[in-house]
């Protein structure tokens, strides 16, 4: 098998073959894991483009896993977790993972979400003359601009830093916390407030900007964690999400 | 056990007691000796003043030195202040001059009059000062025993009350520490408060026990030597004072007191609050134990109740899914059928639908239960209701061909919200129209006046009965017969809505709507969100010129 190869953590016996037997139709290569330990020895031997993490396992919290593999490598990870799980998930993002789905979900998202992280994970975005593109937008980080469908949007400096690190992203779930910090610093990762003030500028600027007067999924608020950041691809791929999602 | 003073009142003692200090008797009896030598002293020399200016019986001016002792300091004084001036008078005033001896009979009945006047007032003022004494005692007693009483009867429990009434007693006796604990025997108490609560319970070398007879009797102390010879060093003179708290019968606990300097018993007054307060604390420890018994009854009595309701929904609404997708299931796994690949779809998407459909009802238990045992913990947050309401609806619109309109003006400010709440509030309410609903469902929004936004979903079905309305947020409650016709809900999304709407310091109600169905009104707090110019933005005005140009707020 050429496909990529997946890490796939699940202590859940049918769930983890439901989910290795999917993927591997799909042209995945997986490595099944019941335990942080297992995953930690199948990651040492085979170096994953990619892991499936569910974060409650037997032997040790899934967090642990995600620093673990984060000291060596920018895999991407995709954290499965349960409902009302929040702050699981927020500290698995925090550690460094990608993504999250929320249990149940439906394969076909799954699939998708798969494919957005493999896809940042190999250098979408930014091209080399250092511009960032998602859908209409445009940003070039040399002069400091931001075009929607080639017109240029005014932005203030620390919207421009928030669009330029989302655009970073693509594909990703960020934390507020992470949002805070990146463009505010450290003294405001609390400030949740001031993200949703600037959030909602921005994507009133840019949307006011298309043609089509929306940016309808380019940045979707994560409720309870964060803002995810679509990728051009996903957004056409993507099916509308379940109802559980 | 102390000796009673020579010239001690029951009054005397009481009121030094109150006072927090007591003098040794003998520096006492020296101020009372002083005090008569000195209103004698007055009396004479007023009296020889008097003579000098030709008055000649001014004897009564001893009068007022026996008042003025006879209220300082009671009867006895004043009986004596009553001799010495007969004695001085006779002294002094009387011929023949500096002798005790009377020559005339006339002198003798003047001298003796004086005498029995003066024991006369001297008493009635001592009387008159103990009566006042008394009164004003009696009304500190009554003041701190009221102060008890409201401590008791404003609190919920008796530990919540305890530290309030040891405060009012330690103010009203002359006691230095107090506590108070619960349990049956000394050995088991608990301490539920104590006036000196980091301090170590002190080893006392005397243990002194109220004794409480039943009818008017007076309490008694009973003395109990606990203390080893190394206890005794240690703490001295220490004294231990318990009143048990009871109540039927049953000793509950004890007021206990300590006396840490002398081992002088608790007088009257002090005794008689310290059971009065031992008493209320019982009553009260009583009626605590009552509330809980019925509360627990009363907890036990619904949740016996819940359950019944909730096993039969459960049952119910799980169990229709399930027989969906078993069937579903099953026929796929039936080999002697050929199955088109479309009826395959069709199965599956049965199968996909009835599990999303579990996942909702699950999902819903799991929030009621949160609500329930008060484990909601929601992040507020300014958010954007447009922005969770077209989420919301986005993902709805897929499992239903009915019409969910939305209309939310541009101008709406963000709402406090946890967002997984208010997305689960919004789901529940358009998911609940469509399941009820006719073919539209619309949802709507705006601020009102004071301040509040109130989101209102409503649909054009059937409605609910205007006598249900009341009981629309209830737990298990179907407007409705159940069972029939349409599939039924769980009659816990409704619950899950105002609970969770509750924990985000929101109102819910329900009415009926113009287009005939339910219409509900979900009325948040609209969020504080700083201006534009108070966020900071410290990289500032180098990178705007770069970034594009200034004055770029188009709100």
């Amino acid at each position: 098998m050429n496909g990529p190869t997946l890490l796939i953590v699940e202590d859940e016996e049918p769930a983890r073959r439901a989910l290795a037997d999917y993927l591997e139709r799909r042209g995945y290569e997986v490595y099944p894991a019941s335990t942080a330990h297992e995953a930690i020895r199948l990651w040492d031997a085979h170096r994953a483009d990619a892991v499936l993490l569910d974060l409650g396992l037997p032997d040790l919290d899934g967090v642990d896993v995600i620093r673990r593999i984060r000291r060596e490598a920018t895999t991407p990870i995709i954290i499965l977790s349960a409902r009302g799980d929040e702050r699981d998930k927020i500290a698995g993002l925090e550690a460094g993972a990608d993504d999250y789905l929320t249990k149940p979900f439906a394969m076909d998202e799954l699939n998708a979400r798969i494919r957005a992280v493999l896809r940042r994970a190999g250098g979408a975005g930014a091209d080399p003359a250092g511009c960032l593109r998602l859908g209409p937008i445009e940003l070039d980080a040399t002069r400091r601009e931001v075009r929607v469908a080639g017109g240029l949007v005014r932005l203030t400096p620390r919207e421009y830093e928030l669009l330029k690190v989302m655009l970073s992203n693509q594909g990703r779930v960020l934390t507020k916390a992470r949002l805070l910090r990146a463009v505010w610093g450290l003294a405001y990762a609390g400030e949740s407030a001031y993200l949703h003030v600037y959030v909602n500028r921005l994507r009133r600027k840019l949307s006011a900007a298309a043609p089509t007067g929306s940016l309808e999924g380019l940045i979707e608020t994560e409720p309870g964690i964060g803002y995810r950041v679509a990728d051009h691809e996903s957004r056409s791929l993507r099916t509308e999400p379940r109802l559980e999602s | 056990m102390i000796a009673p003073t020579p010239l001690g009142t029951s009054i005397e003692s009481m009121h030094i007691a109150l006072a927090g200090r007591r003098l040794p008797d003998m520096a006492r009896t020296t101020r009372v000796i002083a005090s008569i030598a000195g209103a004698l002293l007055a009396a004479s020399v007023a009296i020889a003043l008097l003579a000098s200016l030709g008055v000649t019986h001014a004897a009564p001016v001893y009068l007022l030195a026996v008042v003025a002792i006879g209220m300082r300091w009671g009867t006895l004084p004043a009986v004596a202040t009553s001799v010495a001036a007969f004695l001085a008078y006779d002294f002094l005033f009387v011929q023949p001059l500096y002798t005790f001896t009377i020559n005339s009979p006339e002198e003798w009945l003047n001298l003796l009059l004086l005498l029995a006047v003066a024991v006369a007032i001297g008493r009635l003022v001592a009387i008159q000062a103990d009566h006042a004494e008394q009164v004003a005692q009696r009304a500190r007693e009554a003041q701190a025993l009221f102060g008890i009483s409201r401590a008791l009867a404003e609190t919920r429990t008796v530990e919540e009350a305890a530290p309030m009434v040891l405060e009012r007693l330690a103010a009203a006796t002359a006691m230095d520490r107090i506590w108070f604990g619960l349990g049956p025997t000394p050995a088991d108490e608990k301490t539920i408060a104590d006036t000196a609560p980091r301090e170590p319970l002190p080893i006392a070398a005397w243990q002194v026990v109220l004794q409480r007879s039943p009818g008017d009797e007076p309490a008694r102390w009973a003395r109990m030597h606990l203390a080893t010879a190394m206890v005794r060093r240690k703490t001295g003179r220490a004294t231990v004072h318990r009143v048990r708290v009871e109540a039927s019968g049953e000793t509950l606990g004890s007021v206990w007191a300590l006396r840490a300097r002398d081992e002088r018993e608790p007088n009257r007054a002090e005794t008689r609050i310290l059971s009065a307060a031992a008493d209320q604390l019982g009553q009260a420890v009583v009626r605590d134990r009552a509330d809980q018994e019925r509360t627990m009854a009363e907890i036990a009595r619904r949740s016996e109740a819940l359950k019944t309701a909730l096993l039969d929904s459960v049952s119910h609404d799980l169990r229709t899914p399930l027989a969906t997708i078993r069937a579903a299931a099953g026929s796929m796994l039936d080999e002697s059928v050929a199955w088109t690949a479309a009826d395959r779809r069709e199965a599956f998407q049965a199968i996909d639908a009835e599990a999303e459909r579990m996942g909702r009802l699950v999902r819903n238990l799991l929030d009621l239960s949160r609500i329930e045992g008060g484990a909601l913990q929601p992040e507020l947050e300014p958010c954007d209701l447009d922005d969770l309401v077209q989420q919301v609806v986005k993902r709805l619109r897929a499992t239903t061909n009915k019409n969910v309109h939305v209309d939310l003006p541009d101008s709406l400010p963000p709402v406090l919200a946890d967002q997984l709440y208010l997305s689960q509030v919004l789901a529940n309410l358009i998911e609940n129209g469509i399941r009820h609903g006719g073919d539209t469902i619309n949802v709507t929004a705006r601020q009102l006046k004071d301040g509040p936004v109130e989101v209102t979903v409503e649909d054009d079905g059937a409605g609910v009965p205007r006598a249900a309305l009341p009981h629309l947020f209830e737990k298990f409650y179907q407007a409705g017969p159940p069972g029939e016709g349409k599939r039924r809900g769980m009659g816990i999304g409704m619950t899950v809505v105002e609970g969770l709407t509750r924990a985000m310091r929101g109102e819910v109600s329900a009415g009926r709507s113009d287009l005939g169905g339910l219409r509900v009104n979900v009325r948040l707090q609209p969020a504080f969100v700083p201006e534009e110019a108070a966020v900071p933005d410290p990289r500032g005005d180098r990178a705007e010129a770069e970034a594009g140009l200034p004055g770029t707020a188009t709100r």
